[in-house]
């Protein structure tokens, strides 16, 4: 069983079901999860900004950074793995914020309200979410089965 | 307290700070240093040699030519780089067997306090236009403080996380009421065992609630507090401490930030941190 590694700003997509595909320790980033369950194929986004018109340039080099950039880079990758929109299950965590958000430390709130707009406007389903709250959060894809797992920090693992 | 003295006993049997920075840092302050007598104070200490020299090809530090001597780097480097390099070898050192309590990773702490410091110096850079090579220094110092609080938060760490989740506290509270003493004010005791400037000390002490401090003057706690902070949104070493962090909310008006340009200095940190793994792999 090999874990492949989703960093920050990354996407990792997968059709064995030998692996399975994680993230660390998610903080104001969100990690995206997609799983299409008749093709067997699954990805991971963890994207950390909400919108690539802070700078295109790196959006271009690396669209896995923002959220509008990297949504759309994830599907895109799995229908090359042969995954179909309409199967696809959607699953989120993430977007975490330190103690009595100010505006400066808002990015986790900005960054849940971009994902679901983007959902919204493509008529694509979350079909499970854990956001928001102050701690980490582990996000795991097992391929052979499909389900997603979050363990917050000091926290148990639990299926998302 | 009795946690509170032991822990404060624990500072003495720390090893001295290498003082190959501080010498490095007084030579180069001087006009006319030559290579050869900063080379001769860094030679004199092996394994901060072997560290600068690995560091001194990263990427970050963006030298033209290939660095294969001390000599080399002295000269190639630069003033402040070679000082940023020769700080980041010293420190590295303590931070080799990582904080059991915070971290399961030994390497997580070193790797946020890497993180950290380079943030500050983009931060630093952004807000005065200068770069601050003690800044740097008090940025990689400013969780110094957890390498001896980890024991003792692992044994208090069921009525520490009680205070947090029941009680609403943020981490740094919650472990001066159980332990008296918080992982900040300690590392500033660390800093004045070896003998650091008070500038670097009240960094250290203050890096979560640069308000307390009663100079409103000294901007180094605030842009050591936010680039901490931006490390810990970014998830990188947060360990048991999570984001149980205290929002400063004066901190925007002060500097006369926009959300925008922090959203700017994280795209500018995660190239930083792809540049720099030989800085985060010395340990």
């Amino acid at each position: 069983m090999g874990d492949l590694i989703v960093g920050i700003s990354d996407i990792k997509i997968s059709n064995n079901p030998n692996e399975t595909i994680v993230t660390y320790a998610l903080g104001s980033c969100i990690g995206i999860v997609v799983y299409d369950p008749v093709a067997k194929v699954g990805g991971m986004l963890h994207y950390m900004l909400p919108d690539s018109t802070l700078d295109a340039k790196k959006a271009r080099d690396n669209p896995a950074m923002f959220a509008d950039t990297g949504i759309p880079s994830l599907f895109k990758a799995c229908y090359s793995l042969g995954a179909e929109k309409k199967r696809m299950i959607v699953k989120v965590a993430g977007g975490a914020s330190i103690l009595d958000d100010t505006n400066f430390f808002r990015i986790g709130q900005k960054n849940i309200m971009a994902m679901r707009k983007i959902f919204w406007k493509n008529n694509v389903m979350i079909n499970a979410e854990d956001t928001g709250a102050n701690h980490n959060r582990t996000v795991r894809l097992e391929m052979t089965s499909g389900k997603t797992y979050v363990k917050t920090s000091g926290g148990e693992m639990k299926e998302l | 307290m009795k946690a509170l003295n032991k822990i404060l006993k624990s500072i003495e049997s720390l090893p001295a700070f290498p003082a190959t920075g501080n010498k490095v840092a007084q030579l180069l302050s001087k006009p006319d240093y030559s290579v050869l007598q900063v080379a001769n104070v860094i030679k004199y200490d092996p394994s901060i040699t072997a560290n600068i020299l690995k560091m001194a090809n990263s990427a970050y530090f963006k030298s033209l030519h290939k660095i294969s001597s001390i000599n080399d780097a002295v000269m190639y480097l630069g003033q402040k780089n070679l000082l940023r390099a020769i700080q980041t070898a010293g420190i590295s050192k303590y931070y080799k067997k990582g904080a059991v309590g915070y971290f399961d990773n030994a390497g997580d702490l070193w790797e946020h306090s890497v993180s950290v410091a380079l943030m500050s110096h983009i931060l630093s850079k952004k807000i005065t236009g200068e770069e601050d090579t003690t800044m740097y220094t008090a940025a990689l110092l400013h969780d110094v403080g957890k390498i001896i609080m980890g024991e003792f938060i692992r044994e208090e760490m069921k009525k520490i996380s009680m205070l947090v989740t029941y009680q609403h506290m943020s981490f740094l509270e919650a472990e001066e009421t159980v332990l008296g003493i918080n992982h900040a004010d300690l590392g500033g005791k660390i800093a004045e065992h070896w003998n650091f400037p008070v500038e670097i000390r009240d960094a250290i002490a203050f890096h979560h609630r640069p308000d307390l401090l009663q100079k409103s003057d000294k901007i180094m706690p605030w842009i050591v507090y936010m680039a901490d902070e931006a490390c810990l949104m970014m998830g990188i070493g947060n360990g048991v401490e999570g984001l149980a962090q205290r929002a400063v909310s004066e901190l925007l008006q002060k500097f006369n930030l926009r959300m925008r340009d922090l959203e700017l200095s994280l795209v500018m940190l995660s190239e930083d941190l792809n540049n720099a793994r030989e800085l985060i792999n010395v340990i």
